[in-house]
Parts: C-alpha cells; sequence; structure tokens
C-alpha cells in the first residue's frame, strides 16, 4: 500500500469547501458533473509537488499555504474610485470584481456589430450547450491542477464572440478585481471566440484593492479562427501577498495571426500558464512576456504549444529581471508532430538576476517529430554587464538610475513588441514603478 | 589639475602599472604614446574608475583632491572624461535617453535644475551638427550600430556636451577616415581652454598634427620612460620604440 501523504493546509481547506460548495456555485447538473469530475482529480492527487515534471520549479504544495474561503460580492463604491490599471479610453472595460461579472460597472454601450458578451454565470445557469460543449478541454490542459481547480470552482467570466469577418476597433479589457478583507478566492473563466477573419484585441488586467493574501485564478479560452488577428495581453498587477494562477487555452487556426503577451509584475506566488496549439496550417504567433521579481516572491511561466500543422511559425521570448531572494521560473514545450512540416520556431528565454540570491531556472523543450522544420530556443542568465554598467557611470550617471536603464533595455525587447499602445505605456509606467521603487 | 603619483596597479596578480607618476596643469594637452601592451587603456580607465585594478601604491589628484575612493560617476560628475578606445554599444538604451541622463547627472551635481526637452535637443543638435553626427545616429541606441569612426565621434560629441575639465581620450584617432580626424580634432580644438586640459593617447603622428600638444611623453612597461616636447613624437614615429622598451627592461 502507498502511503498518502498527509494533508497540508491548503489541501484540507480545498478538500472542505468544494462539497459545501458545489451545488451553490452556478450551473446546471450537467456542470456540476464537470466540476466533480475537475475536482475529484484534484483531491485524488492533492496539490502537485516538485516531483510533478509540470510543476518541477513551483512546489505547489509547499508554496500554497492556504485556500481562502470563496469572496463574497465586492463594495461597488470602492471599485468606482478606483484607478484603472490601463489609461485607455478606447478600450472597453468588462469588470469583473470578486469574480463575478458585473455588467452596470462595465461599458457596454455601442457594442460594435459582430461582438457579443454575456456572463458565463448565467450561460451555465440555463445550461447553454453552447457553452457547455466550450468547458470540454484536452485531457491533459484538463487534468492541470490550476485549471481543473478553476473548472471545479469557476463562479463566473465572460463569453465573448467576435463574428466572422468583424474587426472589432476598441479593446476589449477584462478587468479583474479583487476587493475587501480578509483574503478570499476567486476562480474566473471566460470563452472568447473570434470567428474567421475576424479582429480584435483583448486586454486583461488583474489587480486587487487590498493588500491581502488574495487567490486568484483566472482562465481564459480562446478561439482564434481561421485567418483571424488577436492580440492579447495581460497584465498582472497582483499585491505581493497574492497568489495568482492565469491559465491561456489557445487554438489558432489556419491562417491566423496571434500574440500574447504576460507581465508578471505582481504576486507572491504567481503562474501563467499558456496551453496553445496550432490548428491550421499557415499561421503565426508570438509569444512573449516579461516577469519582475523582488523580495521572496515565485513566479512561474509555463508554456506548451503544439505545433500542430504544417507551415506554422511561432516565436517565444520570455524575459524575467529577479531581485532579492525572489525566484523565476520557465517551462517551455514546443512540440511538433511528424506532420507539421515547415514548422519555423524560435523561443528565447533570459533572466538578469539583480542579486547573489536571486534565482532563475529555465527549461526550454522542442519536441520534434518533423523533419523538414527551423526551431531553436535559447535561455540566457547572468547579472548586470559590468562594461554596460560602467559605460554609463563613467558618464556621470549615478549606478542606481544606470541600472534602471540596462534592466528596462533588456525587458525593452520584449515590451516594445506590444503592438496596443496604451497597454504599452502602462506597463513601462509601471516597470519604471518598480525601478524607482528598487532605486530608492 | 591631475597628478598621478607613483601609481601601481595590478591585475590579478599581474602588475601592469608600476610607478607611474605624470602632472597635468590647466591648458595643457599631453600626449601618451606607447607599444601595445604598455598600460596606456590601463591608465585610462584606472583614471576613470573601473574597479577591475587594485591599486596597490601610489595616489591621484584631481584639482588637489584624491579620486581613487571616488566611484566612476563621482569622477564624471568631479569633470573627469575617458573617450574609450572601443565604445561599447548598449542595445535598448536610446541615445537621446542616455545623453539626457548624464547631463541631468551632471547638472544635479553642479545644483543646476534639469534642462527642458527643448533646450537639451537644441543643445545635442548643435553639438552632434559640429561632429557630423547625423539625427539618425541620435535615434539609434547608444552606440548600437555605429561605425568605428562613428562611435569615437559620438564619444567626442560626449565630451563637448559634458564639458569635463580633464578629457582623456585613448586612441580616438584611431579608426578614422583622414576627414573625420579632421572633424574629431577640431572638435576637440573647439574645447581646448585655459581651464581645461588633455590627455591624449595615440600611436600616430598624424593626431598631432591635429591636437598640438605641449607635452609628450612614452609609456612603456608600465612606467612613463621619457618626456619631452612635440619633437619627440616625431621621433618615434622615426625610429619606433626600441631604445624606450630597452631603456624600461633595462
Ligand atoms: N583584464 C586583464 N587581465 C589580464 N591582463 C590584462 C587585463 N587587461 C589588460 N591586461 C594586460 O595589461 C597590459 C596593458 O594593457 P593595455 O590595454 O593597458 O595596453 P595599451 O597600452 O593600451 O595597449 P594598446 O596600444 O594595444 O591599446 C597588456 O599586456 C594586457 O594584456
Ligand atoms: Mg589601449
Amino acid at each position: 500500500m502507498v502511503a498518502t501523504p498527509a494533508r497540508t493546509p491548503a489541501e484540507l481547506a480545498l478538500v472542505a469547501r468544494y462539497p459545501a460548495e458545489r451545488t451553490s456555485l452556478p450551473g446546471t447538473a450537467d456542470v456540476i458533473a464537470i466540476r466533480d469530475a475537475a475536482f475529484g482529480g484534484v483531491e485524488k492527487s492533492g496539490l502537485p509537488h516538485r516531483r510533478v515534471e509540470d510543476w518541477k520549479y513551483t512546489d505547489l504544495r509547499a508554496r500554497l499555504k492556504t485556500f481562502p474561503p470563496a469572496a463574497g460580492p465586492a463594495d461597488v463604491a470602492r471599485i468606482l474610485i478606483a484607478a484603472p490599471a490601463v489609461e485607455d479610453d478606447k478600450a472597453r472595460r468588462l469588470v469583473i470584481a470578486n469574480g463575478r461579472y458585473r455588467p452596470e460597472l462595465s461599458d457596454l454601450k455601442d457594442l460594435e456589430p459582430g461582438l457579443s458578451v454575456f456572463s458565463l454565470a448565467t450561460a451555465l445557469e440555463a445550461g447553454d450547450t453552447l457553452v457547455l460543449a466550450a468547458l470540454k478541454l484536452d485531457d491533459a490542459v484538463a487534468a492541470n491542477t490550476a485549471v481543473a481547480l478553476n473548472t471545479a470552482f469557476m463562479t463566473d467570466g465572460l463569453v465573448i464572440a467576435v463574428a466572422d469577418g468583424a474587426e472589432i476597433q476598441r479593446p476589449v479589457e477584462l478587468v479583474h478585481i479583487a476587493e475587501g478583507e480578509p483574503a478570499a478566492s476567486t476562480a474566473v473563466r471566460h470563452l472568447v471566440t473570434v470567428g474567421k477573419g475576424a479582429r480584435m484585441t483583448l486586454i486583461e488586467t488583474i489587480e486587487s484593492l487590498d493588500t491581502v493574501a488574495h487567490h486568484s485564478n483566472v482562465m481564459t479560452v480562446l478561439e482564434v479562427g481561421d485567418g483571424a488577428k488577436v492580440d492579447h495581453i495581460r497584465l498582472q498587477l497582483e499585491p505581493d501577498e497574492a497568489v495568482c494562477m492565469t491559465s491561456l487555452v489557445a487554438k489558432i487556426g489556419r491562417e491566423a495571426s496571434f500574440d500574447t503577451f504576460n507581465a508578471a509584475l505582481g504576486a507572491g506566488l504567481a503562474r501563467a500558464q499558456i496551453f496553445a496549439e496550432f490548428t491550421g496550417r499557415d499561421a503565426r504567433a508570438g509569444f512573449r512576456g516579461v516577469t519582475m521579481l523582488n523580495g521572496r516572491r515565485h513566479a512561474d511561466t509555463t508554456l506548451f504549444l503544439v505545433h500542430g500543422a504544417e507551415n506554422c511559425q511561432s516565436r517565444e521570448l520570455y524575459k524575467a529581471v529577479i531581485d532579492d531572494e525572489a525566484r523565476s521560473a520557465f517551462a517551455g514545450r514546443i512540440a511538433v508532430p511528424a506532420h507539421a512540416q515547415k514548422t519555423d520556431a524560435r523561443m528565447m528565454t533570459a533572466s538578469l538576476l539583480l542579486s547573489e540570491e536571486a534565482e532563475a531556472d529555465a527549461k526550454p523543450e522542442l519536441e520534434i517529430f518533423a523533419d523538414d522544420v527551423q526551431c531553436g530556443h535559447g535561455a540566457t542568465c547572468g547579472a548586470i554587464d559590468d562594461d554596460l554598467l560602467f559605460y554609463l557611470l563613467s558618464r556621470g550617471i549615478p549606478k542606481a538610475e544606470a541600472e534602471s536603464m540596462l534592466i528596462l533595455a533588456f525587458l525593452g525587447e520584449a515590451i516594445d513588441e506590444i503592438q496596443n499602445q496604451a497597454v504599452h505605456d502602462a506597463l513601462i509606467h509601471r516597470v519604471e514603478g518598480w525601478l524607482k521603487a528598487r532605486a530608492a | 589639475m591631475l597628478e598621478i603619483k607613483n601609481l601601481h596597479a595590478r591585475i590579478g596578480d599581474r602588475e601592469i602599472l608600476k610607478g607611474l607618476s605624470l602632472t597635468v596643469k590647466p591648458g595643457e594637452v599631453h600626449a601618451i604614446m606607447g607599444p601595445n601592451g604598455a598600460g596606456k587603456s590601463t591608465l585610462s580607465y584606472i583614471l576613470a574608475g573601473k574597479d577591475d585594478y587594485e591599486i596597490t601604491e601610489g595616489e591621484v589628484l584631481l584639482n588637489g583632491q584624491s579620486i581613487l575612493d571616488l566611484t566612476p560617476n563621482e569622477r564624471s560628475v568631479a569633470g573627469l572624461f575617458l573617450a574609450f578606445q572601443y565604445p561599447i554599444e548598449i542595445p535598448g538604451v536610446a541615445t537621446m535617453t542616455f545623453l539626457k541622463a548624464a547631463l541631468n547627472s551632471h547638472r544635479k551635481a553642479k545644483g543646476q535644475d534639469e534642462l527642458t526637452t527643448p533646450e537639451f535637443m537644441k543643445l545635442v543638435k548643435g553639438v552632434a551638427e559640429r561632429l557630423n553626427i547625423t539625427s539618425d545616429m541620435l535615434k539609434r541606441p547608444v552606440n548600437v550600430g555605429f561605425s568605428g569612426g562613428e562611435k569615437k565621434r559620438a564619444e567626442i560629441m560626449q565630451m563637448a556636451l559634458l564639458q569635463p575639465s580633464i578629457c582623456i581620450l585613448d586612441e580616438t584617432d584611431s579608426g578614422l577616415d583622414i576627414d573625420a580626424l579632421k572633424v574629431v580634432s577640431e572638435g576637440v580644438n573647439a574645447l581646448r581652454s585655459p581651464d581645461r586640459a588633455f590627455v591624449v593617447i595615440t600611436h600616430y603622428q598624424r593626431l598631432l598634427d591635429h591636437i598640438v600638444p605641449d607635452i609628450v611623453h612614452v609609456l612603456s612597461d608600465g612606467r612613463i620612460v621619457r618626456t619631452g616636447g612635440p619633437e619627440l613624437a616625431l621621433d618615434l614615429e622615426k625610429n619606433g620604440y626600441a631604445a624606450y622598451v630597452a631603456d624600461a627592461a633595462a
């Protein structure tokens, strides 16, 4: 008999919470069945630890100290006066507060033709068959702990559809705000379908109004139709106390163009997962991100990409800046099945260590079964270049400022790929704030 | 202005400067010549404050004050400038951002207000124009993609902007074509003034035709082994270093 390790406090909280909440969470009996299956998996295996390959660098069992109760309703007045994370008059802000979509806080006026937006909770309650079908995930994705917890506990989210050929001019911004004390958990699922030849920019911001140990789990399932063009950018701005897990599931159709950018600026424990797949030939995609860490924070970026069709091109670029005793992990796996000839994939990850105790782990992997491909990967890790620093110092620039310039330059290679100016500027503003605080 | 007294410096267990002394007075132009590997660049790096070297003996005074304990940026705002032999490329740092940060650091140290952007632009454009630095070069990251000669001109542009009191030029002439040599020399000569001094490290008389030195030194094996007037450079050009290298070894 195999000894089951004792449940951790977080596991105990999970096991206590789910049976108490399962029937009050939104959804018909079919939805409850899906939730049960997802939770059953987690209950059986427990939280993943470092001997579970996909969680090698992020031992969730050891790192997740608690699993706080579900968030109650948010105080709307506080959310109304909070400054937006991205200053953009153009963006259509859709607010998800404490895990619930709040239409009354959202900008729904003059929805562009071809754009539809509704609440996931409502669809789950109604047993909407299309939405139920969209909850179905590939087995490996469904079994992932962060995903399974999202499935089990999801309270709401947005179901967004963009009709074939529609060009959505205004970026759609999903604003996730946690509000209130004590710490609470949220699980939000978005289902976004972008039709053939359609275009949209999808922004996600994740933040908390209170510096408490909130636990947010945000998952976005995105269907990029044939010939569609989608730009997805996420700013994770949680407080240091928080735990934030995000999952992006993207299916990229034939001749589509897709970019996703993840800025992991906050949370004491952050995990950003991407499960992407090229489902049609001649498509391209860019996967990029920056992570900034200090204190004892930990951030993990895990990318699984299946180059599942011929002649697709992908670029992966992830940069991390790590100070103090913080730790960053990057795992990138690109699989190229035998039929995916003419695949072109370049994965690069670079870490800049700002202190002796800072740590970066990188595990880029290629699994190539096709023979006519161009694939490459690289990983670098190092401190600020002394010669570059000396040059700046020799011109009178003080050390802290010179280092900030070099850190910004290091991140800039990735950040400058962001096409949306407002998000780009918002991110640069945050990065500069981080650097100023560090220099002070 | 600059006094170097019996400077000994090593890297690892290799001694590179072996008791180097040099005094530069305001308004003077000194040329330092010497064979490859003599320690010329090492001297310039040590003056600018690179911390790869261990100073085992001696001192360096700038305007009567010891600078060996100052950080490189403190030395810069104290008026010391090094035009590098090999200016480094800094991808991702815009030239204008860099120049502005440098200039404002100097102004701050002097208790002056930061320049406004239009004031700054005007200042840079003026200096750049005189050194044939195009606005395209100014739009690029620091030194990135600059040709060898362009990098050297950019160094002199920085020098002209920062208005140092002691300028050390490490082989600024190498890599320059004949026209650029003239432009750079004119740039340097325009900065000559009674309260500014230059230490010009070079291998070639042709630079000294344009920037006429008051004093010429021969640096060999970590020491100044000979000091003379401009005619010394001409003599070196004709006869090489053989005599001095032998002297140093003796
Ligand atoms: N980091 C280092 N480690 C070991 N030796 C070094 C280092 N830097 C310089 N040296 C040595 O110190 C000596 C002096 O070098 P330096 O660059 O100062 O010479 P230089 O006079 O400027 O020569 P050149 O005319 O070729 O520019 C050389 O022998 C060089 O190899
Ligand atoms: Mg040299």
